[in-house]
């Protein structure tokens, strides 16, 4: 699998408002229908968030598939906590998950916390090459492979919390029932995009993910608001204040708390420091905390509440829980999993490099200014292509012919 | 060898409008031809520094950017006023920037220095007339 989305196409109007938004240009309109290069998408999620006809469905695992394993365990991402309304106590939400029928639920939160300390020895152990990028968002590494292959060694090659969670959430429930075996847990991540959708099915840096299923939030935010409304019972919640942050812009950079760091979201401001820092400008940054959606996490397209009120609901549990009576054994066995090699994965083994035909390829680049050269260059997108270097692009390769510019045909008349 | 393609970029004193266009413009050449990361990451670093020194030490100049089958030239050249002392430009820290140009953040008396350390073959030459250097990258 490539991608955790479709598009449906009776529903596609060939609009071009998600070839426009698309970023790595992957996407084409073909024949009135959008088409979508597996190769260059990374899956942000742009395209289904700017959709007006709503024709891209995410792929996703359902309440049902409970049934294939004997032990259920639910990661709830940390953005889930921010999209009820406000003052909802996350133990209620955990509660919402048993009552769906899982039979234990694991907070994220506590493994962002582990992954906080991970960094910071990272960071401050490997001077090489600043600043160091963040990996926790999986459309952002891939952004890099596709289009900064050079700022690939910079990323920090750290597991994501959702992976640690996971690993943890196993162990705890192996405490809890000694007679389960592997096959016997199934381990549901509910997702805020498709990125991390496609992290587990397709993972970046290691061979396999912890998490069997991942189920979207869009997909099971009824259900959850119903089973919230049938409890009333007061309950105490205990997530890790530090891993809480990490699902709003800033809050990775604010757990580490390091000196210089910066934090970006949204992909265009996170395509414009990708620029600096291929220029050699940033090397003064220790920490680069870049996520794909405005606002970080609580911005991903499968979210119900709109990122800002989540962020504001995220905030409200910070101030309101005393942090004295927050505990997770997990923390102190830091150093034991560190030493499991719980952190660790290899993103920067995937680095290719080939010898370029420059010949060749300064040559095909000269008949694409020549093609672009006779292009209106008003990038309307009428023509199926994103812009018209793209559609220089698309014919020098054979994709489309010049007579695929509007533009020019109505001149000629 | 032979010179496969050669592009020229005019920079005007002062732009900081359009500063970092022409040396993102030649980052992008590079990348769609494919040279290899280590490549583009050295070369991106020397015409930044070599566009900003136009734009904040000359009266204007240009970059001419030779692509040959074994090496890449960067031929960085402005029409004056000079650098009264090149050796002591050399010198990592060392800076003319008046402050106006240090609060924009540039101006730390690296850019020399930098394009020094990304090329292979390095070569300044100074007078009131201008300033000429010539950055080499070997391909092989």
């Amino acid at each position: 699998m490539k991608r955790t989305f479709y598009l449906e196409k009776e529903k596609c109007m060939g609009c071009t408002n998600c070839m426009r938004k698309c970023p790595t240009e992957a996407i084409r309109i073909v024949k009135g229908k959008a088409v979508i290069d597996d190769d260059k998408c990374i899956n942000c999620g742009e395209c289904i968030r700017v959709c007006p006809y709503n024709a891209y469905t995410s792929i996703t695992d359902k309440i049902i598939d409970l049934k294939d394993y004997k032990f259920n365990i639910a990661i709830p991402s940390t953005t889930v906590y921010g999209q009820f309304t406000l003052g909802t106590e996350i133990c209620k939400i955990h509660n919402a998950l048993i009552g769906l029928g899982f039979d234990y639920v694991y907070d994220e939160s506590w493994a962002a916390e582990l992954v906080t300390k991970a960094i910071k020895e990272k960071v401050i152990s490997d001077k090489i090459l600043r600043p160091k990028i963040s990996s926790n968002c999986p459309a952002m590494v891939r952004l890099i492979k596709i289009k900064y292959p050079g700022l690939l060694e910079n990323i920090i090659e750290i597991e994501a919390p959702m992976e640690i969670a996971a690993r943890l959430a196993i162990k705890k429930a192996k405490k809890i029932d000694k007679t389960l075996k592997d096959e016997d847990i199934g381990v549901f991540y509910i997702s805020p995009c498709p990125a991390k959708t496609l992290s587990v099915k397709e993972p970046i840096g290691k061979d396999k993910s912890y998490i069997n299923k991942v189920i979207s939030l869009k997909e099971i935010y009824g259900d959850m608001v119903r089973e919230l409304k049938m409890h009333s019972d007061r309950c105490f919640s205990n997530p890790s204040l530090t891993g809480l942050k990490w699902s709003i812009s800033g809050g990775q950079t604010d757990a580490c708390d390091f000196e210089n760091s910066i934090a970006v979201s949204g992909l265009e401001n996170v395509i414009d420091i990708l620029e600096e820092i291929e220029m050699g400008k940033l090397e003064h940054i220790k920490y680069l905390e870049i996520l794909s959606c405005n606002g970080g996490c609580v911005g991903g397209t499968y979210n119900f509440e709109n990122p800002f009120v989540a962020n504001s609901n995220i905030k409200h549990i910070l101030k309101n829980i005393k942090e004295e009576r927050l505990i997770n054994d997990d923390i102190e066995k830091y150093k034991e999993f560190k030493k499991e090699g719980y952190f660790d994965i290899a993103i920067h083994e995937d680095i290719e490099e080939k010898k370029p035909n420059i010949k060749e390829a300064v040559e095909k680049m000269e008949r694409i200014e020549k093609i672009y050269k006779k292009l209106p260059k008003l990038d309307c997108g009428s023509c199926g292509a994103p812009t018209c270097r793209a559609l220089a692009e698309d014919i020098e390769e054979g994709k489309k012919t010049i007579d695929n510019c509007v533009i020019l045909k109505l001149e000629e008349k | 060898m032979k010179k496969i393609k050669c592009y020229n970029y005019k920079i005007d004193k002062n732009d900081f409008v359009n500063a970092g266009k022409v040396s993102s413009e030649i980052k992008k050449n590079l990348k769609k031809i494919g040279f290899t990361n280590r490549i583009i990451r050295r070369i991106a670093v020397i015409s930044y520094e070599g566009e900003m020194n136009i734009i904040i030490h000359s009266e204007g100049g240009e970059i001419d950017f030779e692509i040959y089958e074994d090496k890449i030239i960067l031929k960085i050249n402005d029409k004056g006023p000079g650098i009264d002392d090149v050796n002591l430009a050399m010198t990592e820290g060392y800076s003319t920037a008046p402050s106006e140009i240090r609060e924009l953040g540039f101006g730390a008396g690296m850019g020399l220095p930098n394009i020094n350390n990304c090329s292979d073959n390095f070569n300044i030459t100074s007078s009131k007339n201008g300033t000429k250097i010539e950055s080499t990258i070997c391909l092989e």
